[in-house]
């Protein structure tokens, strides 16, 4: 694949002559260079899962912060270069608090995917040669939780701007053969307890630390509670059922 | 008066006033499952009819119905604003909009003219998420609250005293304090306008009932004396 | 009394001034002036015409307006058109300021035209033309800037008759009868009892008798208007705008009029 590139690889709003946009694939690129991210949904809730690659035992582990509240019944969780993601969160954030202004109602999972996915192709210069907002496309690739009207859902987005619905998956480095597992134990009937267990367990098979409550971070969107991030003591919990 | 004075004073008349009364009478009920919106068709200015029949209420959505009183150009431009933007929340949210939700849009598309306001005012009618009959009432830079009748307009304070008597039980002893039905509303709603239509000089011609129930909205024409 | 409960318990309005006439003849009043601002052309009409009546009949719409262009109480211009043909099925007749409506004549031109080379097949009717010159009109109030007439569009769209008012405000309504100015006080009567109800039964001859009786009635009474107009007939087969014509008077009973000096 990186074989015979040549010039159309530079420009991000240039096509190859295949129809190819490669920074855009390069984009994609990066994000298998990033830390795992699980997300399985069930009727009882969303789970979300993330691997923390924790450098140095000096550094505070809890700095880290890879799974974020966009409203309280929505949350996100990323993979690749994290820094891109906080534009996004920022837009994600006030789309969803605009809509509850505008119309006094919570704003639906899919609107807020879709509002994310409107930014990621604003890079390079615009049509009507307008100040564009990034010079490059994003890095990250984002699992967005929530549960609406429709019940609980769980999101895909990359850095191309599509979007998907999924049941369970995994982005980042050890995607692959995470979501192989994810394919092997997910079924519809799981309980949010064994969607918890099941996405530790998958995360500490890809992972390459031994898995603790420091280099993993566990969220879960329910009914009851919101979006809620686990305490490093509510995660132990979890971790003590593997 | 010297003839400087009179051109300034009539300067000062000639100000281009941007605003019109153009009269006319709402009214709106709320039952346990249906709504019903109502209001006469005249169109005046001063003691000029304009038109015997010009509607100035809209079926906006399958459960929420608009009506509007004051200057009729201004309700017109509101309610072609409101259905682009049900338009655009159709295509970017795939549903339909909720009443309670035009209800805050509505509002918060009235603010946005603090300054230069819409001269109208509002009366919305429907059914909320729950299948519940729902009337929301507006003033002309925002303000609203849910309620379960009001009257709007020209008669409105003919019309409202009889209604809080009638449906909202106000000074009444040993009343069970009820939602009206829906056959009740439509005798009260067609009395109202008939006795608003002796002493309104700006209400008449021809009313109109929108009842919106969960199989969608239907219209019915009653005529009113044309005097 | 003043009848409109809105006004209770306000000043009384000083005095009403007619909206559609000339202001003031003498403006080029200096000093004092400068205390209201300066005044401002294209906020108060200057040369006007007075009412254009419209209603529908049997065939189509049926409508006239006289030939005169007042400068206050002067009578200008007195071969003026204040009914213009605007595609094939659409009449526009204007009252109030002339300048206004001549330049509303040119957007009106320049929009057909354009649409005209468009070739696509598609023509705008008189509901469209009608929709258009609302949103010109109440788009130029917003800006405090409005033009100073009232509109009667007239026409028919898809076998089906139109009849609509626009004026300065953006305040529109359709209407089988239609007048504007004093129009509204002296003929709205007379076409509401002769036309009402009897829309799809008038024949051209009946509509043409009840214009002309209209017309007479604005020229005995308002001091404004002219015995020199023009009617205009729209069918579903196009439109017609007649040579100016006149109505016969009878002046005799002034001689019986007995009271303000005379």
């Amino acid at each position: 694949m990186f074989l015979t590139r040549s010039e159309y690889d530079r420009g991000v709003n240039t096509f190859s002559p295949e129809g190819r946009l490669f920074q855009v694939e390069y984009a994609i690129e990066s994000i298998k260079l990033g830390t795992t991210a699980i997300g399985i949904q069930t009727s009882e809730g969303v789970v979300l899962a993330v691997e923390k690659r924790v450098t140095s035992t000096l550094m505070e582990a809890s700095s880290m912060e890879k799974v974020v509240e966009i409203d309280r019944y929505l949350g996100l969780a990323m993979s690749g270069m994290v820094a891109d993601s906080r534009t996004i969160i920022d837009h994600a954030r006030v789309e969803a608090q605009n809509h509850q202004f505008a119309y006094n109602e919570p704003i639906k999972v899919e609107s807020v995917t879709q509002a994310v996915c409107d930014l990621a192709l604003r890079f390079g210069e615009g049509a009507d040669g307008e100040e564009s907002v990034m010079s490059r496309p994003f890095g990250v690739a984002l699992l967005i939780a929530g549960i609406d009207e429709k019940g609980p859902q769980l999101y895909h987005s990359d850095p191309s701007g599509t979007f998907m619905r999924y049941e369970a998956k995994a982005i980042g480095s050890g995607s692959e053969g995470a979501q192989t597992e994810l394919q092997e134990e997910y079924h519809k009937s799981l309980t949010l307890e064994e969607a918890e267990t099941l996405s530790l367990k998958v995360l500490k098979q890809v992972m390459e630390e031994k898995l603790n409550n420091k280099n993993v971070e566990l969220a879960a969107v329910t009914p009851e509670k919101g979006f809620v991030v686990y305490t490093e003591e509510e995660l132990q919990r979890v971790i003590d059922r593997l | 008066m010297d003839v400087q004075q009179q051109v300034r004073s009539a300067a000062i008349e000639h100000r281009f006033d941007p605003y019109e009364d153009n009269g006319g009478t709402c009214l709106a009920i709320a039952g346990e499952d249906f709504c019903i919106i109502a209001s006469d068709t005249r169109q005046s200015n001063g003691y000029s009819i304009n038109s015997r029949y010009a509607p100035k209420t809209y079926k906006v959505s399958e459960t929420s119905v608009l009506a509007t009183t004051g200057f009729h150009a201004d309700g017109l431009t509101l309610v072609k604003r409101l259905d682009q933007r049900l338009e655009w929340y159709r295509h970017a949210h795939e549903k339909e909009m909720s009443t309670p939700a035009l209800a805050q849009l509505l509002s918060i598309t009235l603010y946005q003219k603090r300054f230069f306001p819409y001269y109208s005012f509002c009366l919305l009618g429907g059914l909320d998420p729950e299948g519940k009959g729902a009337v929301y009432s507006f003033d002309p830079v925002g303000s609203f609250e849910r309620e379960t009748y009001r009257a709007g307009g020209s008669a409105a304070s003919l019309i409202q005293p009889f209604l809080d008597n009638q449906v909202g039980w106000k000074n009444q002893e040993n009343a069970d304090k009820s939602l009206p039905d829906l056959e009740t509303a439509l005798r009260l709603t067609k009395d109202a306008f008939t006795s608003a239509t002796e002493r309104d000089i700006h209400t008449g011609d021809c009313l109109e009932i929108f009842v919106v129930t969960k199989d969608g909205v239907k219209v019915e024409q009653y005529q009113l004396k044309r005097d | 009394m003043d009848h409109f409960p809105a006004h209770w318990g306000k000043p009384r309005h000083e005095q009403q001034i007619d909206q559609y006439n000339t202001m003031p003849l003498y403006t080029n009043v200096q000093k004092t002036q400068a205390a209201s601002g300066p005044i401002t052309h294209t906020q108060s009409p200057v040369v006007t015409g007075t009412s254009v009546i419209a209603f529908k009949y049997k065939d189509g719409i049926m409508m006239a307006a006289d030939n005169l262009a007042s400068y206050g109480s002067l009578a200008r211009f007195r071969d003026v058109e204040r009914l213009i043909p605007v595609g094939e099925h659409t009449v526009v007749g204007a009252s109030g300021d002339i300048s206004d409506f001549q330049y509303l004549k040119h957007v009106l031109d320049s929009l057909m035209t354009r649409e005209f080379y468009m070739d696509d097949g598609h023509v705008l009717g008189t509901p469209h033309i009608f929709e258009y010159l609302w949103r010109v009109m109440y788009g130029r109030r917003s800006k405090f800037n409005p033009l100073w007439n009232s509109l009667v569009v007239g026409g028919v769209h898809n076998g089906e008759r139109f009849l609509g008012y626009v004026d300065l405000k953006g305040t529109t309504y359709k209407s089988n009868t239609i007048a504007t100015g004093f129009g509204g006080y002296l003929a709205q009567p007379i076409l509401r009892k002769r036309v009402e109800g009897r829309e799809d039964e008038l024949t051209e001859e009946e509509a043409i008798e009840i214009v002309d009786t209209c017309m007479k009635v604005l020229f005995y009474r308002d001091a404004r208007s002219m015995n020199k107009f023009q009617r205009a007939k729209i069918t579903k087969d196009g439109l017609q705008i007649s040579e100016p014509t006149s109505v016969s008077t009878d002046w005799a009973f002034a001689e019986g009029i007995k009271g303000y000096g005379a």
